[in-house]
């Protein structure tokens, strides 16, 4: 195989391949969870099941109703632009192969650029964080620090990879593209098993405990404001 | 039990527990620590072994170890792990039962909704198999099972209680008909209680009385099933559970009761209304209400009126846990509260956010722990105390033990009441007859009540809120209880709920006509004798062709008990409806 040819397959084959598997293994996992028996509950509605679902599917943009987010507002600011960091740099696996000048767009590649840095030194922080405060450490394990360095190191690849997008395998910047690539495909086989599937696992869990306290009136928790107004 | 045998039994029931939610919140945590702040053991301590995670992680590692593919290839790479020596079986011991109050606090604050009480609660449901459990629990567990209740009270010694407060009761309300009824077959309530009421508390057993007195209820305490309060929550025992749930709803059954209302228990409420009917597998017939939810509808129905200037001390409130954050119940007690004391104040954070009162989850039935315990209520401390309150009012038996511990340990100024017994000092009490200032409208005069006997209930289903609050403090005013409906609807629940002795009834509404109600009222067989007056424009402006009263009579059901027009001679109406009561 060619330099050239294996620059192309870990831009296209390798990832479909990947992605593929990681979707059979997820699908294997939700299945795994779904086949668990459902708690059954006979008692009548108190508050708004449904009402319950929206609100804890959409409590994670509402920082002020959560007391650490309060309390800490650039707790939040770190969560957020980290997450979506890592949104974009896997938006730009997609692109890159199919459409590699949109990236190299300037009104696209720098705020991009600039993103992702910004997602790193929150990554950064967060693996800071992770390693100096007792609490985090008693209970975080190889996994934990591990599935944060591999995000760090994806985003650094990403920021170099991006303005190399057009890279062809003569282009002695072509290895940015190569591993960014290789990572990305690595990034989808690893993930399904870590604990980075927590965003896949994540609607689930807050669909059920969304119903639950929706159910019994707890979620939105400021309904209970809306409620005293009938008293 | 050997050590082994202990591990096979908690990895058995582990396999049990296991269900939708177990696993995800067993999968689902990133360890991003965002909990740890949340917990007031974390907070007080700022040991590392109290935050949630961690907590959580000494359950969620045994799942996993059997459960998580790549924890079985790799155990040490995501923590997992399994029990083999009595040093690890201890340890998981101390932090099911010593180190989390099951308060969900955390929970409602973790970005990704791990439900740590069932997590706590599932590890306690497994070392209850390996027979790793508290003595103190172990002991209110037997009583549940053996006695009944919690507290090992006996048939004799209840039934001598409850006849002892009903003398207790009359003397109270000055009226020697009054009692605390015991089986009362077709009551309205049946009220069940927790048994630190009967035992040492029987103040706010004879407050609820007083308010059930007040508002007029029927109402009943149970012989057998009357303890609310359910130890196979807190112990993970689905089975005790259920048998609690099942002896008290059966009574209920059996009394023919139209409701059950839970007295001012946190936990007692949420096994109750939401836990039981689960665990016992019952499918229940009837509502089941906490005592704040019936005292905030008595003031919202004018069936009890209070005054605030009785309770002139500052009043805070404390959420129990699982009122506040397992079961939705945060206005009622507020609503109460701003209505029966002079000064009340918040506690900040409050509602669903509230901090545990650091007794929960069976806490304080754990004395082997009460060290950490006090050391986190700290937390609660400060917060109480920032309110200059005087009063920390709650709706739990099991929060004012937690609470007035750690007043005592953190010396603070302070008192506690449930939120009845501030509602029952502040009763105000329909006067007797011979007290009332007697006036009269074109010779109508106010009703004289013979001592003790009760006022005449009549029920004002009217949409217009002038037209009601008018209609009320007429009646009111004469001698009359009023219980008040704004739509159809609400009047027939009303109806069912209340029995007035008398409706008057408005025709044009929203929702559904009064034709309509009449017609459905007079089909119900109970409730077909209730005489109705119909308070109304026969000629409504905008129908002025209609016939109203020809409608309601079409349907060859008998004729309501009389009509009135609007606008309303007030003379008029009063001598019709006292002429339907009285003549
Ligand atoms: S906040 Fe939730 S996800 Fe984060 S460590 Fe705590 S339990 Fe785990
Ligand atoms: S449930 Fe309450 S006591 Fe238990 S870990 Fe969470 S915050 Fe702490």
């Amino acid at each position: 195989m060619s330099y050239e040819s294996l620059v192309e397959f870990l831009k296209d084959e390798a990832q479909i391949a990947a992605l593929s598997f990681m979707a059979v293994i997820y699908a294997l996992k939700i299945w795994g969870i779904m086949k668990k028996n459902p708690i059954q509950d006979r008692t009548p509605n108190h508050g708004n099941p449904k009402e319950g679902v929206r609100y804890s599917f959409t409590v994670i943009a509402m920082p002020w109703e959560m007391q650490v987010y309060r309390d800490h507002p650039m707790k939040y600011i770190e969560f957020t632009i980290f997450h979506l960091a890592i949104a974009a740099a896997i938006a730009s696996t997609f692109i890159i192969p199919y459409w590699p000048d949109v990236m190299l767009k300037s009104w696209i590649m720098l705020p991009s650029l600039l993103f992702i840095a910004a997602g790193f030194l929150c990554g950064l922080l967060r693996l800071i964080a992770r390693l100096t405060s007792p609490a985090m450490r008693a209970f975080s394990v190889p996994d934990d620090y591990f599935s944060i360095i591999l995000l760090n190191v994806y985003l650094i690849s990403a920021m170099i990879a991006i303005p190399n997008s057009a890279a062809t395998a003569t282009d002695p910047m072509i290895w940015s593209i190569v591993l960014f690539f290789g990572l990305t495909a690595f990034f989808l086989i690893y993930v399904p098993f870590s604990k980075i599937s927590h965003y896949l696992l994540w609607p689930f869990n807050r669909y059920y405990l969304g119903k639950h306290f929706g159910k019994r009136g707890v979620y939105p928790k400021n309904s209970a404001g809306l409620r005293a107004a009938d008293l | 039990m050997q050590t082994a045998e202990q591990c096979q039994k908690l990895y058995e029931t582990l396999e049990k527990k296991i269900n939708r939610n177990f696993a995800l919140s067993a999968s689902v945590c990133v360890h991003c620590g965002m909990c740890a702040d949340s917990c007031h053991y974390y907070v007080a301590t700022k040991d590392p072994k109290m935050s949630p995670a961690y907590k959580a992680d000494k359950i969620r590692s045994l799942y996993k170890y059997r459960h998580d593919w790549l924890s079985r290839i790799a155990p040490f790479w995501t923590g997992a792990r399994t029990l083999k020596t009595p040093e690890e079986l201890e340890d998981l011991h101390d932090i099911c039962w010593g180190s989390c109050t099951m308060c969900r606090r955390c929970t409602i604050n973790c970005p990704m909704g791990v439900d740590m009480a069932l997590l706590i609660r599932s590890g306690r449901a497994m070392l209850l198999a390996a027979d790793s459990i508290p003595e103190g629990v172990k002991a209110v567990c037997k009583d549940q099972y053996e006695i009944g209740n919690q507290m090992g009270i006996t048939r004799q010694d209840y039934l001598e209680t409850i006849e002892w407060l009903s003398e207790e009761h009359a003397n109270d309300v000055g009226d020697p008909r009054a009692e605390i009824p015991l089986d009362k077959k077709g009551a309205n309530v049946m009220y069940v209680v927790n048994p630190r009421e009967v035992k040492y508390a029987p103040l706010t057993l004879l407050a609820a009385a007083k308010i059930m007195y007040a508002a007029g209820e029927s109402w009943t305490m149970p012989s057998e099933g009357w303890d609310n309060t359910n130890f196979g929550l807190f112990a993970g025992d689905d089975k005790l559970g259920g048998l609690m749930g099942q002896r008290l709803f059966e009574k209920a059954q059996e009394l023919g009761v139209n409701k059950v209302v839970v007295s001012e228990c946190g936990h007692g409420y949420r096994a109750t209304r939401w836990e039981a009917p689960n665990w016992a597998k019952m499918d229940l017939h009837f509502p089941v209400e906490s005592f704040l939810v019936t005292m905030s509808n008595y003031l919202r129905e004018g069936r009890i009126t209070l005054d605030p200037s009785r309770n002139k001390t500052r009043v805070t409130y404390h959420d129990p846990c699982n009122l506040g954050r397992s079961a939705g119940i945060t206005e009622e007690p507020r609503a109460l509260l701003k209505r029966c004391v002079a000064d009340f104040v918040e506690m900040h954070p409050n509602r669903a956010d509230n901090w545990c009162c650091s007794g929960g989850g069976g806490a304080m039935s754990m004395p082997e722990y009460n060290k950490r315990r006090l050391e986190a209520a700290i937390v609660k401390a400060d917060q109480i105390s920032a309110t200059g309150a005087k009063i920390v009012a709650t709706a739990c038996h099991n929060c004012i033990d937690a609470l007035e511990d750690l007043i005592r340990r953190y010396k603070l100024n302070m008192k506690t009441a449930t939120v009845g017994e501030l509602v029952a000092e502040a009763l105000i009490w329909p006067k007797a007859a011979e007290e009332e200032e007697i006036f009269a409208i074109d010779g109508i005069e106010p009703v004289k009540l013979a001592p003790g006997e009760k006022r005449k209930k009549i029920l004002v289903i009217d949409d217009e809120a002038d037209v009601r609050t008018y209609l009320t403090t007429l009646f009111e005013d004469f001698g009359y209880e009023t219980i008040e409906a704004a739509d159809a609807n609400q009047g027939m629940r009303m109806v069912k709920e209340y029995h007035p002795d008398l409706i008057t009834l408005d025709i044009i509404m929203p929702k559904k006509t009064g034709i309509k109600f009449y017609w459905e009222l007079r089909k119900e067989e109970k409730l077909t004798d209730i005489p109705v007056i119909i308070v109304t424009g026969f000629g409504e402006p905008e129908f002025p062709n209609v016939n109203f009263k020809k409608f309601i009579t079409e349907r060859k059901v008998p004729s309501p008990e009389g009509y009135v027009e609007k606008p309303i001679h007030r003379a008029e109406l009063l001598k019709k409806v006292h002429d339907v009561l009285y003549v």
